[in-house]
């Protein structure tokens, strides 16, 4: 009687085209360059800091503090779960952003990839009085000469579709009147 | 931390003197699909041993007894453990080895471990063996890869770019400082320039002042050659305690400090404190200094780095007690950070270090003869590795015999300049080698001396 085999075979029987030429040069005889593409997806938790992207989500900066004597009492932003100099939890505070200013600032044009803002970006470090901290964000609105160091800015929350993400605060001009619930 | 306390500031003490015995490099590519990562790394290590030390590999492995492996990315390589191919690659196994990963001081912190082993007695033949494969995937998504060293959560996603990062700084440098945008610019002229006079170099280039300030820029206000290369290649070096050295060598070359520093993964968590002062400096030098420290001109990492290896080798005023230096010139505002940080210049005057030709063949302090970052290569677990062997040929009075050779220009595919000039620092006694990851998380500094 003959015996029954399994056979294993190929999945995805793609043909693979191999590389020719990358980076403007040309791959050299005799070698093998073959695509690996990726797709992948983690499943990221912000844990004990979730509160802060939440807080975006509802048009809130939220950040945190220690209240142990002899640690930093000025408010951390980012948040943090913990406080570095004594280890123990900190508290959550909504961070009124009133006197918020250009730290310092830089454009960005040639993103690296996966970027999900549109080009030239103008990146900011945001100096806000009782914070101890300088938050790098973005500004979504610049006209000619802006930003500028010491610039006066107001936070904007993207509190429509929210990414639950770092996007979802940029800052804008002071003096500029916000739609409400957009960036 | 921002205070410290007695333990936080001892200074490092080897148990035992450490000796480097030889290094090699590999050419370094923006693509080199002639050769895997395990190849790359054994063209390192015959350079060492076979050049280097003038050895057969089989004599050379008979002595080795632990290896440290520096390679800076897993996304990049895209293979876990690669150190494991690269070591039976190289026929090490059964030995011990480490792997160690500190983003772009990978390769200093690296060469740091391995003097470890040594100073501690756990071996006495120590191969640090460092590369970077970054050329699988397109220059946007090593932008991207490398960006994953910063803070994932709050500061990657604006922008998947250190140059969007460095030039944050860089502006506010300018805006605390005031140094000229030229003498920025002069820095990556320089290091494009030294490159033009090596085999290894990636991005050899004589610009003018003018091209570099007039190139695209990447992120405002730094220029295309203002930022450093991506490539791939490898370096390597062997480290020893006293008796094997001078068993294979009548020069080896000391390892005479060394330090690491830290300072928070985001650079917007820098809490201002105290500046940690160096032994060429006074609280009275910073009595009317207005800006924050470390804020975002300095590198808190690199100054603790500095203070500990200068402490360790005895140095009060390196501009004078050293004779040669490589910088982690990412950029070129970093450079002039760092001539602050390890106290060539006092805070807010690093532009001096140019201005005055110091860092110039012939100056005080020639940095970064090797082309740097900027101009020579950064393949960045290999990095901190080749900076540490381009200081040690030096210091032997080799840098001829591994750059001038016209078998390494042919060997690499390259015609020696008509042009060609030594670098070759006379009578080079003592360098010091700088490794730097992300905007400052971590810094080591490395001393090294003649030996004999």
């Amino acid at each position: 009687m003959e015996k029954t085999r399994t056979k294993v075979v190929l999945l995805q029987g793609q043909k693979v085209e191999l590389v020719r030429r990358l980076f403007k040069e040309d791959v050299p005889e005799g070698v093998i360059v073959r695509p690996n593409p990726r797709v992948i997806t983690h499943y990221h938790t912000y844990g004990g800091i979730s509160r802060f992207f939440e807080g975006l989500a509802q048009g809130k900066l939220m950040g945190t503090y220690c209240s142990t004597i002899n640690c930093e009492h000025r408010i951390w932003l980012p948040p943090r779960a913990h406080c570095p100099d004594c280890w123990e939890p900190m508290h959550w505070v909504e961070i009124p952003a009133a006197g918020a200013k250009v730290y310092t600032h830089s454009t960005t044009n040639y993103p690296g990839e996966g970027f999900e803002l549109s080009v030239p970006c103008p990146l900011i470090s945001v100096e806000i009085p009782g914070v101890c901290t300088k938050f790098m964000s973005y500004l979504s609105e610049f006209g000619e000469g802006e930003p500028y160091i010491g610039m006066p800015i107001k936070p904007a929350f993207r509190t429509e579709n929210p990414t639950y993400s770092i996007l979802d605060v940029s800052w804008v001009p002071a003096e500029t009147l916000l739609p409400s619930g957009s960036t | 931390m921002i205070t410290f306390g007695k333990g936080n500031l001892r200074i490092p003490k080897f148990s035992r003197p450490v000796y480097m015995v030889a290094g090699g490099l590999t050419d370094y590519r923006k693509f080199y699909p002639e050769k895997q990562s395990t190849e790359l790394c054994r063209d390192a290590m015959c350079d060492a041993v076979q050049n280097g030390l003038g050895m057969a590999v089989r004599d050379f492995k008979e002595l080795a007894n632990f290896c440290v492996y520096s390679q800076f990315a897993d996304h990049f390589g895209d293979q876990l453990l690669a150190s494991s191919k690269i070591h039976d690659g190289l026929g090490f196994e059964p030995l011990g080895n480490m792997e160690n990963k500190t983003g772009g001081a990978t390769g200093g912190v690296s060469t740091v471990l391995g003097a470890m082993a040594v100073a501690s007695g756990l071996a006495s033949c120590v191969p640090v063996i460092g590369w970077e494969r970054m050329d699988e995937v397109s220059t946007r998504q090593g932008n991207a890869y490398i960006a994953s060293a910063a803070c994932k959560d709050f500061e990657s996603k604006l922008g998947w770019l250190y140059t969007t990062y460095y030039a944050l700084m860089m502006r506010r440098y300018l805006h605390e400082n005031h140094p000229q945008r030229e003498t920025l610019a002069k820095i990556a002229q320089k290091n494009h320039r030294y490159a033009r006079f090596s085999p290894y170099t990636q991005l050899a280039h004589d610009y003018t002042i003018d091209e570099i300030l007039n190139s695209a820029v990447v992120s405002e206000p730094l220029t295309y050659p203002e930022c450093c290369a991506m490539s791939t290649g490898a370096a390597a070096l062997i480290l020893c305690d006293e008796e094997t050295a001078f068993r294979l060598t009548d020069r080896p070359v000391k390892i005479l400090g060394v330090g690491i520093g830290t300072d928070t993964l985001r650079t917007a968590d820098r809490r201002d404190m105290p500046i940690l002062l160096l032994p060429n400096e006074t609280e009275e030098m910073y009595r009317e200094r207005k800006s924050d420290w470390p804020g975002f001109t300095s590198f808190k990492a690199a100054r603790f780095a500095a203070y500990q290896a200068y402490h360790m080798a005895g140095i009060t005023d390196p501009v004078s007690e050293l004779d040669l230096a490589e910088t982690h010139d990412a950029f070129s505002v970093s450079a002039i950070q760092t001539y602050e940080d390890v106290g060539f210049r006092p805070y807010g005057r690093g532009a001096e270090f140019i201005e005055s030709g110091d860092a110039y063949l012939g100056g005080r302090l020639p940095e970064n003869l090797s082309g740097g970052l900027i101009g020579g290569m950064h393949s960045v677990g290999a990095t901190g590795i080749f900076q540490v062997v381009e200081a040690f040929w030096q210091i032997r009075g080799e840098w001829d015999k591994f750059h001038a050779d016209e078998r390494y220009w042919q060997k690499f595919g390259k015609t020696k300049p008509k042009d060609f000039q030594s670098l070759q620092i006379p009578n080079a006694r003592r360098g010091m080698a700088i490794s730097h990851a992300g905007t400052g998380s971590h810094v080591s500094v490395i001393i090294l001396e003649r030996g004999w």
